[in-house]
C-alpha cells in the first residue's frame, strides 16, 4: 500500500536535494544577502511542499470532484488578478505578491485545468453507469471542454507566458487522447489549431518571435537572445562525463548562464555533475512519471485514472520542455523544472499534485 | 495498441531523446563545449615589454621607446558602447562615426577588448580613467611605442616599425611571430629584430560574465628587447645631416682602421614616427615619392664612380709596372684613342702619377688604361672591393657592376674596343659603384693596404662584437703603390690646382679625390672621397650628390663636414 508513497517521496527528495546543491552553487557567490539566502528559502518552500504532500496524500482525491467548479473558479480568479495586480519581473506580469513570497498563479492554475478536464470527461451517465465521454459528439467532446481550457490559458499567455500554455494546450490534447474522445475530433481540433498558427505569428510578442527565431539559429544573436541557449549548452556540454565538480562549474559560478537557479538549473546541474548526474536525473524524474502511470492504470475510477494521467502528463511535458530548452532543443520558454528550479509555487504545487497521485494509488487500496 | 500504452512509448521516447542529447552534447562534444567554456571565463592580460633601444656608440639613445595610451572598449555589454563611444568622442575630440567605425573594424569577439583610438594623449587617458566608474568597458591601454627623439636622423640605418605584413608573415611564422606583430622594417630595425624584439607576456585570469577578476590563474613576465648598439657617433651622424640636408646623395663616414661606420646619412630621408603614428597619407605620399626617400642609396644604389675610379687605374698601373712615379704623359686636352677623340676636362700638359691624380687629368688615364688592359682595370677594381658586395649588414645592398671584356663577350655577343677601355679608365661606361665600396675603396689607400668590412652594429644586448665583425683583408700591392697613391691624393688637396684644394683651408690636413660622374640624363653626380688626418689617417669620408653638379660641391660639403666635427672638437679626442 505504501509502495507508491515512499518511492515518489524518496525520489522527489533525491531530486529536491540536487535541486537545493544546484541553487546553492549558482549563487553562493553571488553579492547581496538575498542571493546567498536562496537556498534556504527552497528548503522552507520543499518542507512546505513535503508537508502538503503528505496532508494530500491523506485527503480523499474524490473530494476534488465536488469542489472542481470552486478550484476552477479560484484559478481564474487568481490569473485576472495577476493582471491587476501581478507583479512585473523579467518583462513579464507572472507573479502575486503575497506577504512575505510571490505567487504564480499560472502554476495553480495548470492543476486545476487538470481537475477540471479530468472531472468532466469522467461524468457518468445516470442510466447505465457507462461513461457520458464515450457518447460525445464534436460540441461536447472539443468544444465545450476547449473553451473551457481556452480561457485560463488565454490569460496565462497574456501574461506572458507563451510556453505555460502551450504546454497546456498539450496536456489537453494528451488527455482527449486518454479518453474516449473519437480520434477524428482530436485530429479535427488539432488541425484547427495547426493552421491558423502563421497568422499568430503576428500575435506574439517581439521577443516571443525572436526566441523563436533563435532557437531555429542561436548565433544570429549570439549576445542578446541567443545568449542564454548558447551558454547553456557550452554549461552542459562543459560538464563532460563526469561533470566539473560540484561548485566547480565556471559557467554557472561566474554567471556567464543567465537564470542558472531557475529555468535553466538543468544546465547548472549537468555542468557539475556531467552526463551521469544528469541521466540519473532523468532518469529519476522518468520514474516518478512511468510510477504516475501505474497508478493510473490501476486506478479504479476514470476520475482517478484521468487525474494520474493528466498530472503524469503535466510533469512529463514540464521536465521535457525544459530540458530539452535547456539543451537547445527546444525555444527558450519560461518554464521551471518541476521540483529542482527555485520557486515556491512550482515546487508546491508539484508536491500538491504528487500528493494527489499518491492519494489516487492508496484510496483504489482502500477499497 | 491501447491509447495508455502509445502515451507511454511517447514519453519513453521523449526522454530518450533527452538523454541522447545529453548524450551528444556531454560526451561527444564535450571537448569542444569545455573550450568554449574556458574561452569564455579566462582571460589573457598581454603586457608589452619594450622593443630594444638603438644606441649609438657611446650609449646615448637614437631610437627609444615612450609609453604610448591606447583606448579600448569591452564589448560585453553591447547597450553601453554608445555611450561609451560617444564619451570617448567627446574627450578626444574625435567623430563617433569614426569610432564606431573603427569598433565595427576590430571587433573580434565579445570578450576580446576592442581598439577604437591609439596613442592618445596622457592628458585624455587621465581624464577617461577618470570615467572608469560609470563606463567599466572603457580601458586604457598603457603600452611602449617607438620614440624617435631625433626625427628623421640616421633613419635609412635604423628603419622604422610596422605592423608585420603578410610576406614577411609566412617566413616568421615559425620563429613565433604572428599577425598583428609589430616588427622592423629596413635597416637595423629588420635584420636585428629577432633581438631587438619584446617577449609579450601576461596574466591569465579567470572573469565572471561582466568581466570582473575572479582569480589569477598565472602569469608570465613580459620580456624587452635587447638593446642594439651601433657604430654610429650620435654627434658626427647629427654634422653629417645637417649639411647634406637637402641635396640628394648620401655622405658616409668610416673608421678607416677597422671598417665601423661612423655616420651614414642619405637625402632625402623620412621620418620613421610616421609609422608609429599611422599617418597613412603621409606613408602612402613618401612611399610614391619618385625621389625614393626609403632608398639606402649609400649601399642600395649604385652609380658610375668617374674619376674616383682612377686610383684603380694608377693601382693596376703602378702594380704591373706599367707606369712608375716618374712616367709622365702630356695631356693637350684631348687624346686619339683609335679613331675617337677622348678629351679630358682641362688642358693639363706634363703630368706624372702624382699631377695626374691631383688634377684629375683623364688623358694621363687613358693612356695608363690602354696600356694596363680592360681585363687587368677589372680585375683590379675587384681587388679593391668593386663589383661584389662589401657583404654589409643592412639589407637592400647592391653590387654595382665592373665591365670587362669577357663579360661582354659573353653576355651581349659583342667585342670589346679601345675605346671601352678609356671610357672604363675614367669610371664611365658599364662602370657602378655604391657609395659605400667607394669608401671602402678609399680606406685601403687610408691604411695602406687592408681593405675593411665595413660595420654598423657594435653590440647586441651589452655584448660587444666588434671584434668579430673587424677584418681586415690585406690587399697584395706594394707598399710603394699605396703611398704614391695616397701622396697623389695629399696634392689633390695641397696643390693650388688640385681638384680638392678648397678643404686646403682646413685646419686638419685632408687627403681625398673628386669626380664627377657624367649621366646620360640630368646634372653630372658629385662625388668626394677623404681620408683624414693626413699623418695618421683615421677616417674616411665619403661624400656622394646625386645629380649635385661637379666634384667640387661635393669636397665643398666634405669641407663643412669635417670643419663642424673639427670644431666641435670631435677629431682631437679621437686622433692622438
Amino acid at each position: 500500500m505504501r509502495n507508491s508513497f515512499f518511492r515518489i517521496l524518496l525520489l522527489a527528495i533525491l531530486i529536491a536535494c540536487l535541486g537545493v546543491l544546484s541553487i546553492y552553487s549558482s549563487t553562493f557567490q553571488k553579492e547581496g544577502t538575498q542571493w546567498q539566502e536562496i537556498y534556504k528559502r527552497q528548503i522552507l518552500w520543499l518542507v512546505i511542499g513535503l508537508v502538503s504532500f503528505y496532508f494530500i496524500s491523506r485527503f480523499n482525491y474524490r473530494k476534488l470532484w465536488d469542489a472542481n467548479y470552486f478550484i476552477y473558479g479560484v484559478a481564474i480568479f487568481f490569473l485576472l488578478l495577476v493582471f491587476s495586480l501581478g507583479v512585473t519581473r523579467l518583462g513579464a506580469q507572472r507573479w502575486l505578491k503575497f506577504a512575505w513570497f510571490n505567487f504564480q498563479p499560472s502554476e495553480f492554475a495548470k492543476l486545476a485545468i487538470i481537475i477540471f478536464l479530468a472531472r468532466y470527461f469522467s461524468r457518468k451517465s445516470i442510466d447505465d453507469i457507462s461513461l457520458l465521454s464515450a457518447k460525445f459528439g464534436i460540441f461536447k467532446g472539443i468544444i465545450l471542454p476547449f473553451i473551457f481550457v481556452a480561457i485560463p490559458m488565454f490569460l496565462i499567455i497574456e501574461q506572458p507566458d507563451l510556453g505555460s500554455g502551450l504546454m497546456l494546450m498539450l496536456v489537453f490534447v494528451g488527455l482527449l487522447y486518454l479518453t474516449n474522445v473519437r480520434l477524428k475530433y482530436i485530429f479535427t481540433l488539432l488541425i484547427t489549431l495547426i493552421l491558423p498558427l502563421p497568422f499568430l505569428w503576428n500575435f506574439l510578442h517581439d521577443y516571443q518571435k525572436q526566441r523563436l527565431l533563435v532557437f531555429l539559429n542561436p548565433n544570429i544573436d549570439p549576445l542578446g537572445a541567443g545568449y542564454t541557449i548558447i551558454q547553456s549548452r557550452i554549461a552542459i556540454g562543459s560538464g563532460g562525463f563526469f561533470g566539473r565538480g560540484w561548485l566547480r562549474g565556471s559557467q554557472s559560478q561566474l554567471y556567464f548562464l543567465p537564470e542558472s537557479h531557475t529555468d535553466f538549473i538543468f544546465a547548472t546541474f549537468s555542468e557539475q555533475w556531467g552526463f551521469l548526474g544528469s541521466s540519473l536525473l532523468i532518469l529519476a524524474y522518468y520514474l516518478i512519471i512511468r510510477q504516475g502511470f501505474v497508478i493510473a492504470q490501476k486506478a479504479g475510477d476514470s476520475f482517478g485514472r484521468l487525474l494520474a494521467y493528466g498530472i503524469s502528463l503535466l510533469l512529463a511535458l514540464q521536465v521535457f520542455i525544459n530540458i530539452a530548452m535547456n539543451m537547445g532543443l527546444a525555444p527558450v520558454v519560461g518554464l521551471p523544472l518541476p521540483i529542482m528550479s527555485y520557486g515556491g509555487s512550482s515546487v508546491l504545487v508539484t508536491f500538491i499534485a504528487l500528493g494527489i497521485l499518491v492519494n489516487i494509488d492508496r484510496t483504489r487500496n482502500v477499497f | 495498441m491501447e491509447r495508455k500504452d502509445i502515451i507511454s512509448l511517447i514519453i519513453i521516447f521523449m526522454f530518450g531523446a533527452l538523454i541522447m542529447g545529453l548524450l551528444s552534447l556531454g560526451v561527444w562534444q564535450g571537448a569542444k563545449f569545455r573550450r568554449l567554456s574556458d574561452s569564455n571565463c579566462i582571460r589573457l592580460i598581454s603586457q608589452f615589454g619594450s622593443r630594444g633601444n638603438i644606441l649609438d656608440r657611446n650609449g646615448e639613445i637614437i631610437v627609444g621607446n615612450k609609453i604610448s595610451y591606447d583606448v579600448m572598449i569591452l564589448p560585453q555589454d553591447l547597450s553601453h558602447i554608445d555611450q561609451a563611444l560617444v564619451l570617448i568622442g567627446r574627450i578626444l575630440n574625435l567623430e563617433v562615426k569614426e569610432l564606431k567605425l573603427a569598433f565595427k573594424k576590430n571587433f573580434i569577439s565579445s570578450s576580446v577588448p576592442v581598439t577604437v583610438a591609439t596613442n592618445i594623449k596622457l592628458k585624455d587617458a587621465i581624464l577617461l580613467g577618470e570615467h572608469k566608474v560609470e563606463q567599466p568597458s572603457i580601458i586604457v591601454d598603457p603600452k611602449p611605442l617607438r620614440y624617435y627623439p631625433y626625427g628623421a636622423l640616421a633613419c635609412h640605418v635604423v628603419g622604422y616599425v610596422n605592423e608585420i605584413d603578410r610576406w614577411r608573415l609566412t617566413k616568421l611564422e615559425d620563429y613565433g611571430y604572428k599577425t598583428k606583430d609589430i616588427v622592423g622594417f629596413g635597416g637595423v630595425e629588420e635584420k636585428y629584430d629577432y633581438y631587438l624584439r619584446q617577449e609579450e607576456g601576461g596574466l591569465s585570469v579567470e572573469v565572471n560574465h561582466r568581466g570582473k577578476f575572479m582569480r589569477v590563474l598565472g602569469f608570465q613576465p613580459p620580456r624587452n628587447g635587447k638593446d642594439v648598439t651601433l657604430t654610429i657617433d650620435l654627434s658626427m651622424q647629427k654634422i653629417v645631416e645637417e649639411n647634406l640636408s637637402g641635396r640628394k646623395g648620401s655622405v658616409i663616414l668610416m673608421d678607416s682602421l677597422n671598417g665601423e661606420i661612423l655616420a651614414l646619412a642619405n637625402f632625402p630621408n623620412f621620418n620613421p614616427s610616421i609609422f608609429v603614428n599611422q599617418r597613412n597619407k603621409l606613408i602612402s605620399g613618401l612611399l610614391n615619392d619618385a625621389n625614393a626617400p626609403f632608398l639606402n642609396r649609400a649601399i642600395g644604389s649604385s652609380y658610375p664612380p668617374a674619376s674616383v675610379f682612377k686610383m684603380v687605374l694608377a693601382a693596376a698601373g703602378l702594380e704591373l709596372k706599367k707606369i712608375n712615379t716618374s712616367t709622365s704623359f702630356v695631356c693637350q686636352g684631348s687624346t686619339m684613342v683609335g679613331a675617337r677623340r677622348f678629351n679630358c676636362w682641362d688642358v693639363h700638359g706634363v703630368q706624372d702619377v702624382f699631377q695626374a691624380i691631383a688634377h684629375s687629368c683623364d688623358v694621363f688615364f687613358y693612356k695608363t688604361g690602354l696600356l694596363v688592359g680592360a681585363q687587368n682595370i677589372h680585375d683590379y677594381a675587384l681587388k679593391l672591393g668593386f663589383g661584389r658586395n662589401v657583404g654589409f649588414e643592412l639589407s637592400g645592398e647592391t653590387s654595382g657592376f665592373i665591365p670587362s671584356p669577357l663579360w661582354r663577350k659573353i653576355n651581349k655577343f659583342q667585342n670589346w674596343f679601345d675605346g671601352d677601355t678609356a671610357n672604363l679608365s675614367i669610371g664611365q661606361g658599364d662602370c657602378l659603384v655604391t657609395p659605400l665600396q667607394a669608401t671602402n675603396m678609399l680606406a685601403v689607400f687610408a691604411n695602406r693596404g687592408y681593405l675593411l668590412n665595413p660595420y654598423i652594429v657594435k653590440a647586441v644586448g651589452g655584448l660587444d662584437f666588434s671584434v668579430k665583425k673587424k677584418r681586415l683583408t690585406p690587399v697584395p700591392f706594394k707598399k710603394n703603390t699605396f703611398e704614391v697613391i695616397a701622396k697623389g691624393l695629399v696634392k689633390v688637396v695641397s696643390d693650388p690646382k688640385g681638384t680638392g684644394n678648397v678643404l686646403s683651408a682646413l685646419p686638419i690636413k685632408v687627403a681625398g679625390k673628386t669626380g664627377t660622374a657624367q649621366v646620360s640624363r640630368g646634372a653630372t653626380h658629385a662625388w668626394f672621397l677623404g681620408f683624414f688626418p693626413v699623418d695618421k689617417p683615421k677616417y674616411v669620408i665619403c661624400v656622394f650628390l646625386e645629380n649635385g653638379g661637379s666634384g667640387h660641391a661635393a669636397s665643398v660639403i666634405a669641407k663643412q663636414i669635417i670643419e663642424a666635427m673639427n670644431n666641435q672638437g670631435l677629431l682631437e679626442a679621437k686622433v692622438i
